[in-house]
């Protein structure tokens, strides 16, 4: 109660203020409009300064109860208030990050040492935001119960209360592509913690923009720290291995989701053979039924696959001793050359495909315009189950050739964070808390993607996979399913065998988890340098350019042709003019 | 409280001020990024870039044939409706033009996902018609910005002019070409106007309509998301004096034809 009086004050004072200001102003310049745009503007004015205080003083120190101002990704904005008492706070804190903002502002400025504001910045629909039915719920073999209640991030606020002893507020936004984030952070936005995909991170990394995690991050044997207790082992391995400026990415990226892109196809008119190569965007068997991804990096990699398919799937390039660094290299081509080349390719993988699409491909497989989608493996479970729901089957191929192994991971920003222990701490406990396996399995079940946790000791997450995937035990048609190398780091490892029905093989089963053999032939896509990245993207505006040299004959002719009369019809008409 | 005392210049104070935060300012921005380099140096290579590219030509060539295109089958359809709309004897005509100026109360991405369904179903597969579909998206979208000044112009026709033809020996034909269509031609220009336009750069319709072909709009977002800000820019100024230069083309025509006439909308 007492918070709720202060804040009226303070209503009561600027509230004054605006009047005195008001009054000064027309008392001095009445009658004329000159008056009244001024007062427009000191409205506006004292609307500002009324909706920037409050939040302020909403966070009054002495008291300060959790205040959330959040976004849900979709423009709403949620409030959720912990104390009824400040109702009145949280109606006016609606203006939503702006507001938000200037109380994390105000907040680092006057006494820090309360309420610490954590800025995270994810991919839109990436988060289980919970209110599941309740027969969602799902109980797990091994006793733990999954159900989505509150938002996750809402939840990681009691969490680190509980924990930590520390009040935090999290300011949860987000982005929509790679490229998006990137811009909204060169013109000033500031966030502490962001989910890029890899190639953002290492370019993140390149230009030093990101803090490495803490010593205690990475400390096994502290309770909390979900993420290097619970990471796959194959994952950290990948994490381990790739170097940026000589360091790691694990020393400043943690992982969140990660998968491969494949063919996502309609088995009653395409084959596993023809799905499974890349070949299949160029095969004029489908022509203008397959879509590809409307963004340069998805389609130079699938182009590449078709244009270096010989070498690829050559016995000696795939046993030699150093395949993946090869197929890596290869994968990651970017002389000129290759992208002339691959250029003209895709000049005719244009008149072959039926559309580049960012998101209507899910629904143009379903309702049958085209029969297959080059996709993501994890829009790919979403969409198999879509379409299940519409009568429609559909399977999942992974491409012979290669293909594109890809993660999001979580890096603290240099720029947000500014050396703030406690923001850093309170970032790094959010990656623990949604890299805690029950979370991981709320969040893969709620997005449809894979997360790169595999639970360590615990074994809620192969639960999980066994609990969505696993056969029944009175049925027959079955297969086992080796996920050693993602649970144990061990492809031949006997204790993480799925055995599942039939008919998941090369469905979502074998879409969220890849099998070691996919995987064996998959790469990264690196951060490619700038004047490659010049390169790519001018081959791309070219390939999707109409190229003057096209216009047919006939077109020159007539267009010449209208040319030639609607000059002489003006000249005729001058002339007539003249006449009279 | 006395009564309050406006002068016209006064009131245009809100305007300027919209005007020069949303048009002016960003325009000399425009400006300045089209004529320098990363750098920030001065350079006429997004200039010269621009029309020594084959695919950005092309491009201006394929915008100008879609609105070109588009802009004639808007005509086609609509003179004759507003003709008859005008000339009709029928008593609620408001109502009858509203239900042309209907489907702008829809949201227009609905619209045109309605409309990829129909041109799915009568053409079954849309990828093998991209230029057409555009032209009948653009077409869908456009055709009550025709019809409405068209429709304007004939009103105020005077019927005496069309009886004195008559009177004077002149057939239909004549007529229309001697009488009707000079008279109309103010609520021709405006209609194309508001109609080829947009129709250059509405890269939205060809999105959703699985034109994979970049018009003038997309060619734009597409440089502007490779970060190539000092070209975008280029191109969007070169777009703005095409535009200048065909509105300046139009208003000539105006003046010519029609000097202190009116009945336009524009």
């Amino acid at each position: 109660m007492r918070k709720s009086e202060i804040n009226n004050r303070h209503t009561l004072i600027t509230g004054n203020k605006c009047g005195r200001i008001l009054s000064q102003i027309s008392e001095k310049n009445r009658g004329s409009i000159g008056s009244y745009v001024r007062r427009a503007t000191a409205v506006t004015l004292a609307a500002v300064m009324l909706g920037a205080s409050l939040p302020v003083y909403a966070k009054a120190p002495e008291t300060g109860n959790v205040t959330n101002v959040v976004s849900d990704g979709k423009g709403r904005n949620i409030n959720d208030e912990a104390d009824p008492a400040e109702g009145s706070v949280s109606a006016d804190n609606k203006d939503g990050d702006k507001a938000g903002n200037t109380a994390s502002d105000g907040n680092a400025a006057g006494k820090g040492d309360d309420v610490v504001t954590l800025r995270v910045c994810n991919w839109e629909e990436y988060i289980d935001l919970g209110g599941w039915d309740e027969d969602e719920a799902m109980e797990l073999e091994n006793g733990q119960t999954i159900y989505g209640d509150r938002p996750i991030y809402q939840e990681f606020e009691d969490w680190y209360y509980e924990n930590y002893g520390v009040k935090v507020k999290v300011e949860y936004s987000c982005f929509g592509t790679n490229e998006e984030l990137y811009s909204m952070l060169t013109l000033g936005d500031k966030y502490d913690l962001v989910c890029p995909s890899d190639y953002l991170i290492m370019k993140l990394m390149k230009e030093e923009a990101v803090v490495p995690f803490s010593d205690e991050f990475f400390d096994e044997s502290k309770e909390d720290n979900y993420y290097v207790k619970g990471v796959s082992p194959y994952i950290r391995n990948v994490f381990d291995e790739n170097e940026i400026n000589g360091e790691s990415w694990s020393k400043y990226a943690a992982g969140y989701m990660w998968g491969l892109t494949g063919i996502l196809y309609n088995p009653e008119y395409v084959s596993y053979d023809e799905a499974s190569t890349w070949a299949i965007i160029n095969n004029p068997k489908f022509s203008r039924q397959v879509t590809v991804k409307d963004n340069v990096r998805d389609t130079y990699f699938a182009a590449l696959g078709v244009y270096k398919h010989d070498l690829l799937t050559s016995d000696e390039f795939v046993n030699a001793s150093d395949y993946s660094n090869r197929l890596l290299e290869e994968m990651n081509d970017v002389s000129e050359d290759t992208i002339d080349d691959v250029g003209n390719l895709l000049q005719d993988v244009r008149d072959n495909v039926y559309a580049f699409e960012t998101d209507s491909g899910k629904a143009d497989i379903v309702s049958g315009k085209i029969v297959a989608n080059y996709q993501w493996s994890g829009d790919a479970v979403y969409a198999m189950d879509q379409a299940e729901e519409d009568g429609v089957s559909l399977d999942f191929a992974i491409p012979e050739e290669c293909t594109n192994l890809w993660f999001d991971g979580w890096v603290m920003l240099k720029s947000g964070i500014s050396e703030d222990p406690r923001k850093q701490q309170a970032a790094e406990a959010f990656v623990n808390y949604v890299s805690r396996p029950d979370n991981a399995v709320r969040n893969m079940y709620y997005i449809g993607y894979t997360s790169v946790i595999s639970g360590g000791d615990d074994d809620t997450i192969i639960d999980y996979v066994d609990y969505n995937f696993g056969a029944e035990e009175d049925e027959e048609d079955t297969f086992d399913y080796n996920l050693g190398y993602f649970f144990a780091g061990d492809e031949n490892s006997e204790d993480y065998i799925v055995t599942a029905p039939m008919e998941q093989m090369n469905r979502q089963l074998t879409a969220q988890y890849p099998s070691a053999e996919d995987i064996s032939h998959s790469a990264i896509m690196l951060c490619f340098d700038d004047d490659a990245a010049a390169n790519i993207n001018q081959m791309w505006i070219d390939v999707r350019c109409y190229n003057i040299k096209d216009v047919p004959v006939g077109i020159w002719i007539f267009a010449g042709a209208v040319v030639v009369l609607i000059v002489a019809a003006i000249v005729r008409r001058k002339m007539q003019m003249r006449k009279y | 409280m006395k009564g309050l005392r406006f002068s016209r210049k006064q009131l245009g104070i809100p305007y300027a001020l919209f005007l020069i935060c949303f048009v002016v300012a960003p325009l000399f921005v425009i400006i300045y990024y089209a004529f320098t380099n990363g750098e920030g140096q001065f350079t006429l290579a997004n200039f010269t870039g621009f029309f020594t590219n084959p695919n950005t030509l092309g491009t201006l060539c394929y915008s100008f044939a879609l609105a070109v295109v588009t802009t004639c089958v808007c005509l086609l359809l609509a003179y004759p409706i507003g003709y008859i709309l005008a000339k009709s004897n029928l008593k609620k005509k408001g109502v009858i033009v509203m239900i042309f100026v209907l489907p702008m109360w829809i949201n227009f991405t609905l619209r045109i996902t309605a409309l990829k369904e129909i041109l799915t179903m009568i053409e079954g597969n849309l990828a093998y018609h991209p230029f057409l579909n555009s032209v009948i998206g653009m077409t869908y979208d456009f055709l009550p910005f025709m019809i409405l000044p068209l429709y304007t112009t004939m009103l105020k026709l005077d019927n005496s002019l069309l009886e004195a033809a008559n009177d004077l020996g002149a057939n239909a034909v004549q007529t229309f070409f001697k009488v009707t269509l000079p008279l109309t031609i103010p609520g021709i220009i405006s209609g194309v106007v508001m109609v080829f336009l947009p129709s250059m750069t509405n890269y939205v319709v060809l999105d959703m309509l699985y034109n994979s072909t970049y018009i003038m709009g997309s060619l734009i977002g597409s440089y502007f998301s490779a970060y190539n800000w000092h070209g975008g820019s280029m191109i969007a100024l070169i777009l703005l004096v095409i535009i200048l230069i065909f509105t300046l083309c139009t208003n000539r025509f105006e003046d010519d034809d029609a000097k202190n006439r009116g009945g336009a909308l524009l």
